[in-house]
């Protein structure tokens, strides 16, 4: 009986250290890591940045865990909350990453939509000063020429801000660029009528 | 023995009421509902932008106690036993709450920021518009003007938005180009402030006077600074009227179709009425003279005008063909009575001298300096 009780307890005593040594969820915490990135890498941080900012504290939670349990006795170590931890930040790292791409998109389609019409009455602003008379009676319209131009200019900086991905930037600035030109239209408009009352004159050498 | 048991019972269970009535949550839901709506008043806030280093701290403080909270949510304890972790919930409470206090302070300073720099701006737009109309000189600004006035336009969306910081990123862009407009006028214009040049007209002025005393003539000075036309006979002031310039007469004239009126001693070379002019009646002046030929060349020369450029010509004091057209191409108009008036005075020979201005105190001077004092408010 004592012989048996001799070979069973250091057999059982191992069994109990081996099963019971618990490991850190390593492939968890590397997936979770990988889909923060991701989401990072989608414009999280810009587009939902107080998501971003609760998946970068739920890393740091995970990681404070897995240390905590790291020093225990390894006996007594427990990964099972590292395990929901992670588990947590990977599925909220996905979800970040497609609610922050969708969140992108959204704002990438308002600034080109708001591009197109301020491209369009830029336009219409061109074609109603190509529709001036020349000569003499053109002078009034020439100062007006200078800020079409100018918002023929600014059409490449909404350009130039949408390559950067700063679609706030291009949105404002192509509204902006939008109510410019309606004011330049209904100025050359009233340019254009005053015009219309007079019979063009021919060119002059001056 | 009845009675002493169920006195027994009654004290048992009296016991076990203090007890579990004794017994607390581990956390007070009230605390984490606070710190929840803490979370939500910073997001508001736009924390993760405006204070990312506060809010990234508060956050992992945040998700670390929520989990702890979780796991410890069906413990309950005694009320004398210390509660690390509601001590730290309030802690973080406390911490969450000043930073909320504090990015309400900055937000409201930003705000405050963003809109006196607009305001300060639309006020200069609506001066130097004005300013510039009254001198003529908005083509002396080129895209300037269009360029100030769509980033107080993106300054002002920005602040619709609640993007202080934004808002007054590009406040700061306009007053730069604010700046560079005030500089372009004061370079382009400076001459009006020049007394030098003042002097030179002044005396070219005085000498066409003087020509006309000496010579019992009539003459004509114009300034181009105060838009007036005055003639003289004998020496004498005999009438004075407001004139039009060229969309850019207000700069010296360099070539053909730049829209400037030219600066010098010309004379009148012909006289036409109606159905000789389409400018109801006009004064042809024999523009471009010696002396406009000779700068001209030399501005070819160096290069100031390209050598494709022709100097122009057909400069005349006319009056107008359509009374609603405000501008000519670069001659001097009046309007037709005074046009009349003036055509009936005034004979082939007679000298029209043009300068910029008669006075250091003309009108491009005065609106110059006028944006110059102003240009530190922005």
């Amino acid at each position: 009986m004592i012989q048996i009780r001799q070979t069973f307890a250091p057999l059982a005593l191992t069994v109990l250290l081996v099963t019971g040594c618990a490991k850190p969820p390593t492939e968890q915490i590397e997936a979770a890591e990988k889909a923060i990135k991701e989401a990072q890498q989608s414009g999280a941080a810009t587009y939902t940045a107080e998501e971003y900012a609760k998946l970068e504290g739920t890393l740091a939670a995970l990681k404070k865990e897995v240390g905590d349990q790291d020093v225990k006795f390894a006996l007594f170590r427990d990964y099972g909350k590292a395990e929901q931890l992670a588990a947590s930040a990977k599925a909220d790292g996905e979800r970040v990453k497609t609610e922050a791409a969708k969140k992108k998109e959204e704002a990438k389609a308002a600034a080109l939509q708001a591009q197109q019409v301020a491209q369009e009455s830029v336009k219409s602003t061109l074609d109603l000063v190509a529709k001036a008379p020349v000569g003499k009676d053109r002078a009034a319209l020439e100062a007006i020429k200078n800020d079409v131009d100018a918002l023929k200019a600014s059409l490449n900086q909404v350009q130039t801000a949408l390559d950067k991905e700063d679609y706030p930037a291009a949105q404002t600035q192509a509204k902006a660029i939008h109510d410019k030109s309606q004011a330049v239209s209904t100025e050359i408009q009233n340019a254009l009528a005053k015009v219309g009352k007079g019979k063009p004159s021919s060119s002059k050498k001056k | 023995m009845a009675y002493g048991q169920r006195n027994r019972a009654n004290v048992t269970w009296s016991i076990c009421t203090i007890l579990l009535a004794g017994c607390v949550q581990a956390v007070p839901p009230d605390l984490v509902t606070a710190i929840d709506a803490i979370d939500h008043d910073l997001i508001a806030l736009r924390a993760p932008e405006a204070a990312p280093e506060e809010y990234a701290h508060f956050v992992r403080q945040w998700v670390l106690l929520k989990t702890r909270v979780q796991s410890d949510d069906d413990l309950i304890r005694w009320p004398w036993e210390s509660n690390d972790l509601e001590d730290e919930l309030r802690r973080l409470h406390d911490e969450g709450g000043s930073t909320v206090a504090r990015l309400n302070d900055r937000q409201a300073f930003q705000r405050r920021t963003a809109e006196s720099k607009l305001v300060r701006l639309e006020e200069r737009l609506q001066l130097i518009e004005s300013q510039v109309e009254s001198i003529n000189g908005r083509i002396v600004l080129g895209e300037k003007p269009v360029q100030f006035d769509l980033l107080i336009k993106q300054a002002r969306s920005f602040f619709e938005q609640k993007d202080y910081e934004r808002s007054i990123q590009a406040a700061e862009s306009a007053s730069h180009t604010l700046l560079a407009q005030t500089a372009v006028l004061t370079r382009e214009l400076g001459r009006y402030t020049d007394d030098k040049r003042i002097t030179h007209w002044q005396t070219m002025a005085k000498q066409t006077v003087e020509w006309s005393r000496v010579h019992q003539s009539t003459a004509i000075v114009v300034s181009k600074a105060d838009r007036v036309l005055t003639l003289y006979k004998n020496g004498r002031k005999v009438l004075s009227y407001p004139v039009r310039l060229g969309f850019n007469g207000i700069r010296e004239k360099q070539f053909q179709g730049d829209g400037a009126t030219p600066e010098g001693r010309y004379r009148v070379t012909a006289k036409r009425g109606q159905g000789q002019t389409q400018f109801y009646r006009a004064l042809a002046l024999d523009y471009p003279n010696a002396q406009d030929r000779r700068r001209f060349e030399l501005a070819k020369k160096s290069g100031r005008i390209a050598s494709a450029k022709s100097i122009g010509g057909q400069i005349e004091i006319h009056g107008v063909e359509n009374e609603l057209m405000a501008q000519t191409l670069g001659c001097v108009m009046l309007d037709n009575p005074h046009m009349e008036a003036l055509y009936e005075r005034v004979s082939p020979g007679t000298p029209v001298t043009i300068v910029g201005a008669l006075t250091g105190q003309n009108s491009v001077a005065l609106a110059l300096a006028q944006l110059e004092d102003r240009k530190e408010e922005t």
